[in-house]
């Protein structure tokens, strides 16, 4: 997970009362899709050896669900009933991914709820960090690495907002397209 | 999405029955919202699965309740079916038969609920089963009747295509040369040269263990030299998927034996040469089954080879049923038919558990566990076989769905790993043993267990703990 641009210390910290079997905590990341909610999760998901991470798939049974610390729902509103009051029960360590808040539900179990909304956070210079780092990470051999300026970021996000998502997606295609040319890299035409 | 949820609880879910005999159990009903319910049926069905067209049948099917659920209500319904008498359960390459306790809550505007309880048949010939030797007579007779009609249908549509146009003649006409040519080569030659020939089978059904004996006559009409006679006895899975030109039958040999009749020789004119031959069916062999398109077929082909000449060739067939008296009488056939040819590579039978061990089967697993198809397989030929089993317990599971029918009521699921190789597991733990795994935490487990199926998803072996 070298290519996310996320820094999990300032969660790990919060979490360290419940990792120690004391109060229950749970984090809730809130946002539409794109803003980057499942790339925390998996970061997350890296950064504890004893975590466990599941993805409720829409329209599908829900799968097995384990224990875990944490344990990380991605697309945690479509939790079953049961599945939900299975983990919610369980009092351990909670990151959920979610597109509809969940605090009340997660305080009438016990859990101490931080809530962060995603999106707000996705600026220009993040922008261009994920892209440096994306492209890095595909890199072939050595040498200079096309560079998106900070015009083409705000370009991008005035089109496409904060769905991160769609942008990726957009600058995937364009590098395709050139990728055989010998000019220089334009991210946007 | 539906009002309400169903699920199957049997009696003895883990019992082998017997064709014929009754099952029980209960349907428990949950009900998310006001349900009006115009029927709710409970039914014992077989199906076929691999790569043949489905096919499909139901024993008996009975109304346990119509009317109305309330928001939040459960309930359960309590049946007694009768068990289908055939086919039996059987789980092979291409082809593979289940039976099943279905249920289906008929919801008037609105989605089925439907679930259903798989459980194994073993035949009961006490019953009568519907492969019999008259029914194949029969159908030789209707094979023969039609093929009569095709020529007769052939030679009129001959007839009045010709008169119309020419061309339409030298069409037919090449056709006909064509199929004369190939009944002159395959039938018409050979008998030229060995003159009269006769085969047969002392009888026409058999059962497993039993010896397949019958009689080869040839008489000439002149000295004839052959380079030999073959007997191949073999059962094959026959399964036609698709219709149409898009029509294709697979074949796979489940068993196949070799006997020579007759070494190089002459036969001399005028005289009778009889070749008795016996063959041993296999005392767990597999029955035959005729289910429309997906069959187990035993045949015996015999086949004289003739130096320079067309070999004469002979499909002699025959049916194997389980013995009067059922099951007892023979030695657990199903223990044959539950297990897929996979299983044979690692020589399970589940009438010694002890022949194979775990680490076998795991070190099976572990080599197909990126094959989905052919882990499930595996997995399948082992199911209901109960093993010693050791295992690092890894975590529990909070929540293991609750369509998933292995879970102990009220009971709990753990992923582990197997010692060597490091096959994953989730092991079903019943409820009174809960504190016992809480206290072994990430350790070591050493037990009992039955398996029970494969997680494709988590590519994990499923096994449940054998209750004290």
């Amino acid at each position: 997970m070298a290519v996310a641009v996320i820094d999990v210390e300032q969660w790990c910290t919060w979490f360290e009362p419940a990792l120690a079997g004391g109060e229950r905590r749970a984090i809730q990341f809130i946002g539409r899709a794109g803003r980057g909610k499942t790339t925390r999760m998996l970061v997350l998901a890296a950064r504890f050896a004893q975590s466990s991470y599941t993805y409720i798939a829409e329209d599908e049974p829900c799968p097995p669900i384990p224990w875990g610390k944490p344990i990380l729902i991605d697309e945690a509103q479509r939790l079953p009933r049961a599945a939900r009051s299975a983990v919610f029960s369980s009092g351990a360590p909670l990151v959920l991914a979610t597109h509809r808040c969940l605090a009340r539900t997660l305080a009438r179990f016990g859990y101490l709820v931080t809530t962060i909304r995603i999106g707000a956070q996705n600026h220009e210079p993040l922008l261009r960090e994920m892209v440096r780092r994306r492209i890095d990470a595909s890199r072939h051999r050595e040498g200079p690495l096309p560079q998106l300026s900070a015009h083409d970021a705000a370009q991008l996000i005035r089109r496409f907002g904060t769905d991160f998502r769609a942008i990726e997606n957009f600058l995937y295609e364009q590098v395709q397209a050139q990728c055989y040319s010998h000019g220089e890299m334009r991210f946007i035409d | 999405m539906a009002k309400c949820d169903l699920s199957i609880e049997l009696d003895d879910a883990e019992r082998v029955y017997f064709g014929g005999e009754k099952i029980a159990g209960k349907v428990h009903v949950r009900a998310d919202a006001n349900v009006q319910c115009s029927g709710l049926e409970v039914r014992t069905v077989w199906k076929t699965h691999g790569r043949g067209n489905v096919a499909t049948g139901t024993s008996e099917a009975v109304t346990v309740f119509t009317g109305a659920w309330n928001a939040g209500e459960k309930v359960e319904y309590p049946f007694e079916l009768t068990v289908a008498v055939w086919p039996p359960t059987y789980h092979g390459h291409h082809l593979n038969i289940d039976h099943y306790v279905e249920a289906q809550a008929k919801i008037p505007w609105s989605f089925d609920p439907q679930a259903s309880a798989m459980f194994l048949m073993r035949p009961n010939n006490t019953v009568g089963v519907p492969i019999s030797p008259a029914s194949a007579a029969v159908s030789n007779g209707v094979v023969q009747s039609i093929v009569a009609a095709v020529a007769a249908m052939f030679m009129l549509v001959f007839c009045v295509a010709s008169a119309a146009n020419p061309i339409v003649m030298v069409i037919f006409g090449l056709i006909a040369i064509a199929v004369i040519t190939f009944w002159m080569v395959r039938v018409v030659l050979p008998k030229y040269r060995l003159g009269e020939v006769s085969a047969s089978l002392d009888q026409a059904t058999f059962a497993p263990g039993d010896a397949v004996a019958g009689k080869l006559s040839i008489r000439p009409r002149r000295n004839v030299t052959i380079n030999g006679i073959e007997l191949k006895f073999e059962a094959r899975e026959q399964c036609v998927s698709g219709s149409g030109s898009n029509k294709t039958t697979h074949r796979h040999v489940i068993f196949e034996t070799l006997q020579s009749l007759s070494a190089p020789t002459t036969l001399s004119a005028d005289q009778p040469h009889e070749f008795p031959f016996a063959v041993e069916i296999p005392r767990d062999a597999v029955y035959s089954i005729d289910l429309s398109d997906n069959d187990l077929i035993w045949s015996a082909n015999l086949r004289v080879d003739i130096p320079r000449w067309p070999d004469w060739r002979m499909d002699l067939p025959l049916v194997v049923l389980p013995a009067v008296g059922g099951g007892d009488a023979i030695r657990s056939p199903l223990e044959h038919q539950t297990a897929s040819p996979l299983a044979a590579d690692v020589a399970i039978s589940h009438a010694d558990d002890s022949v194979v061990t775990f680490e076998e089967t795991a070190k099976h697993l572990w080599k197909v566990r990126d094959n989905p198809d052919a882990a499930k397989m595996l997995a399948d030929a082992v199911t209901g076989l109960s093993f010693k089993i050791q295992a690092t317990l890894e975590r529990r599971l909070l929540y293991s769905g609750e369509d998933d029918p292995h879970v102990y009521p009220n009971g709990y699921a753990i992923w582990a790993r197997h010692t060597e190789p490091p096959l994953p597991l989730v092991i079903y733990v019943p409820r009174e043993l809960g504190d016992e795994f809480e206290q072994l935490g990430e350790g070591n487990w050493e037990g009992q267990a039955t398996v029970v199926g494969w997680d494709r998803v988590h590519r994990r072996l499923q096994i449940k703990i054998d209750r004290p």
